[in-house]
């Protein structure tokens, strides 16, 4: 299947499953010429500074993909059949309907394997394999890659906000859209709100907002064990509010739906997700507060977005910085993880001699 | 000096009225939210009317107060005790302060005879509380052996006293106690692995607390079977005592897929982690103990263990949830940190 018909097939079968952002024929195509240029159209060898290149597919692609956010599975699928790789796919114990879905949608011959467990030979075989998950998978699976594999991984990371200003009702919206979409377990998804200012009074502005405006009609489906964690760190914040200065929690009525707590002190803290929202005030020095997981951040969200502010978000070592409100919705064109999204999966040829 | 609460407290364990739990339960609190000004602050946040009817209705502080704040019902400079849980969660110690250790002592005695549990010869897989001053459980262990430090196998450091626990199993024939931790159990077993006792007949294991901290995980019933395996005992005489450092008294189940039973003067609910309510029957849920002999800190604790409530009056103990918290491609801060450290 040639690439425009490749285009055509991804881009028909993400209309089957939501959430996957701006993918259309154009923006595919235009996302492929910024990152690929024409090396992948089948053309020969194109013209690159002095010499001239090629790119051809790692194929297979064996991905490992996790349960808790089903997009990323789907991106990386995305990405391996628009270069033109063959595609396998470990699922998750519980599997991935999306999954399931988008690759029904997809035409026969470029339709990845998907498998509950490694089939025998994958590992071997694999041109590339991508990881999704914990340390301990992205370990386990390095182990066993062979030499000449290329090996992505995507390991956890955490996420957060930096916000100078009140909460007015857009940061508050901005901040229910980050935090709420796979129930806070994205690598998307903010853990916790540094606040410039009066901490407290934006923590209690946001919760009045959210009290107001929020309700979470498709709730999501938790196991036993993790509502019964969430009730337990509830309640032990409560206390922290009850008998401690500056900690204040406010939380949804009757339910675990949200919880939003302000802490006053900016060190880190744990936080056990699933729309629990830690506003916590600007440290001095937020790169020394930061820097024992600066190679864990992702995403950065800002309010407001400007050149001081994403200047500092680097410094903390931000992967993706964008407006509060659009933490879940990166570009077709990001780079994931910090590494370009398709010329990860594809094996350049550089051309020397063939002249002008 | 003995104060009236604490004696009514103590003729309630020796002699538990029926109808008498809620009345001093009740009383219980009100001395709380009067003596400890920490707990007022809690109940007022939580709206916990003046007047309360049923014991039910006694706020309970979460587990982890213990950890947070001195939750004392007596002046602080009459502290004479400290219990401290081990702090194996990484998030420091919580601290149970007594000024007497008086009702402690009756709780631990006066459980042992409702639930006619035997008062033969005990062999303790646990420190002296002499080298663990802080530890609730040693001092559970003297109460029993009356302090006699022979009864103790373990050594200041943590090492097992190898010798003298292969005399005192192999050189007697009257039925015995054996009772520590389960993580001492697996230590010894794994220590001694050819060990293949037979205890004499009559003999009990007692087993208590779980593996946090350690980075091991055995199922119970592999745990119970090895217990059996290497001690000789039928898994029916090998009894779980459930408690915390947090409380003053304990829970007890016998065997496996029994239920764990409270005497009198402790009650539990099953709370729905969903709405802080209690649950419906037969629900899992969040497990509350109310103990009346935690006069001196707060007589109500949520805890962190899931339980079943059973129609016998126990519940069935499933503890915690290992896998519920942190998951998937976000982690929890302090495990990130822990990776860096470990690979940095």
């Amino acid at each position: 299947m040639n690439l425009d018909d490749r285009i055509a097939a991804v881009v028909a079968a993400a209309a089957k499953v939501s959430g996957l952002g701006d993918l259309t024929s154009q923006s595919v195509s235009h996302w492929i010429a910024l990152e690929l240029g024409k090396f992948l159209d089948g053309r020969g060898p194109q013209r690159y500074g002095n010499q001239h290149c090629l790119a051809f597919p790692l194929s297979p692609i064996l991905h490992i993909v996790s349960g808790n956010t089903p997009h990323a599975a789907l991106q990386s699928l995305i990405r391996g059949v628009l270069v033109g790789a063959a595609n396998w796919i470990k699922l998750p114990k519980r599997g991935l309907p999306e999954l399931d879905t988008y690759t029904r949608a997809l035409p026969k011959e470029i339709r990845p394997e998907l498998a509950a467990d490694l089939r025998p030979g994958w590992m071997e075989e694999a041109e590339a394999i991508v990881v999704f998950g914990s340390n301990e998978t992205v370990q386990e699976f390095s182990r066993k890659a062979l030499p000449g594999q290329r090996f992505l991984a995507h390991g956890p990371k955490i996420s957060l906000g930096l916000v100078w200003g009140r909460c007015e009702p857009e940061v508050a919206k901005g901040i229910a859209r980050d935090v709420f979409p796979f129930d806070q377990l994205g690598c998307l998804s903010p853990q916790f709100y540094y606040v410039a200012g009066d901490s407290a009074e934006f923590a209690c502005q946001l919760s009045k907002r959210l009290n107001e405006h929020h309700s979470r009609s498709l709730k999501p489906v938790r196991e036993g064990g993790i509502s019964a964690a969430l009730r337990a760190f509830r309640e032990e914040w409560k206390f922290r509010a009850a008998t401690e200065q500056g900690v204040f929690l406010w939380e949804s009525v009757g339910n675990l739906d949200w919880v939003v707590i302000h802490d006053p002190d900016p060190g880190l803290v744990n936080n056990p997700l699933h729309g629990t929202i830690l506003i916590k005030p600007m440290p001095s020095d937020p790169e020394l507060v930061l820097s024992p997981i600066r190679r864990f951040i992702s995403t950065v969200g800002l309010y407001p977005v400007n050149l001081e502010l994403v200047n500092l978000a680097v410094r903390l070592g931000a992967q993706r910085i964008c407006n509060i409100g659009q933490m879940q919705n990166p570009p077709l064109t990001w780079h994931h993880d910090g590494w370009p999204a398709l010329g990860s999966f594809v094996r350049y040829v550089d051309v020397e001699g063939l002249g002008g | 000096m003995t104060t009236p609460l604490e004696t009514e407290v103590l003729h309630f364990l020796s002699e538990p009225e029926e109808g008498g739990f809620d009345a001093l339960a009740l009383a219980i609190f009100n001395y709380q939210r009067r003596e400890n000004p920490i707990y007022a602050r809690y109940c007022e946040f939580l709206d916990t009317p003046k007047q309360i009817d049923s014991w039910e209705r006694i706020p309970a502080v979460p587990q982890g107060a213990f950890k947070r704040s001195a939750l004392r019902s007596f002046p602080a400079h009459q502290t004479k005790t400290e219990f401290r849980t081990s702090g194996t969660t990484g998030e420091g110690h919580g601290t149970h302060f007594l000024p007497s250790t008086r009702l402690y002592e009756a709780a631990v005695q006066r459980a042992w005879d409702y639930f006619c549990l035997p008062r033969h010869r005990l062999i303790l897989l646990m420190p002296h509380p002499d080298d663990a001053p802080f530890s609730s459980l040693s001092h559970m262990g003297g109460i029993l052996a009356k302090f006699d430090r022979n009864r103790f196998v373990i050594a200041k450091n943590g090492e097992f006293e190898l010798d003298r626990l292969r005399e005192e199993l192999m050189d007697h024939e009257e039925a015995l106690t054996l009772f520590g931790t389960a993580l001492a159990f697996l230590n010894l077993f794994e220590k001694v692995p050819e060990l293949r006792l037979k205890l004499p007949p009559g003999s009990v294991a007692m087993e208590t607390g779980g593996f946090k901290g350690s980075g091991r995980d055995i199922g119970k019933h592999d745990l119970y079977d090895r217990m059996s395996l290497h001690l000789g005992v039928a898994i029916d005489s090998i009894w779980n005592e459930y408690g915390m450092t947090e409380l003053s008294s304990q829970f007890y189940s016998r065997g496996l897929g029994r239920t764990h039973l409270a005497p009198p003067w402790m009650r539990f609910q099953i709370v729905d982690p969903d709405t802080n309510e209690p649950a419906p029957p037969g629900r899992i849920g969040l497990l509350r103990i109310i103990d009346l002999a935690n006069l001196w800190s707060v007589l109500a604790v949520l805890t962190q263990d899931l339980a079943i409530a059973q129609p016998d009056g126990g519940f069935l103990l499933l503890g915690r949830d290992p896998d519920a918290l942190p998951r998937g491609c976000s982690r929890a801060v302090d495990e990130l940190m822990r990776y860096a450290r470990r690979t940095g």
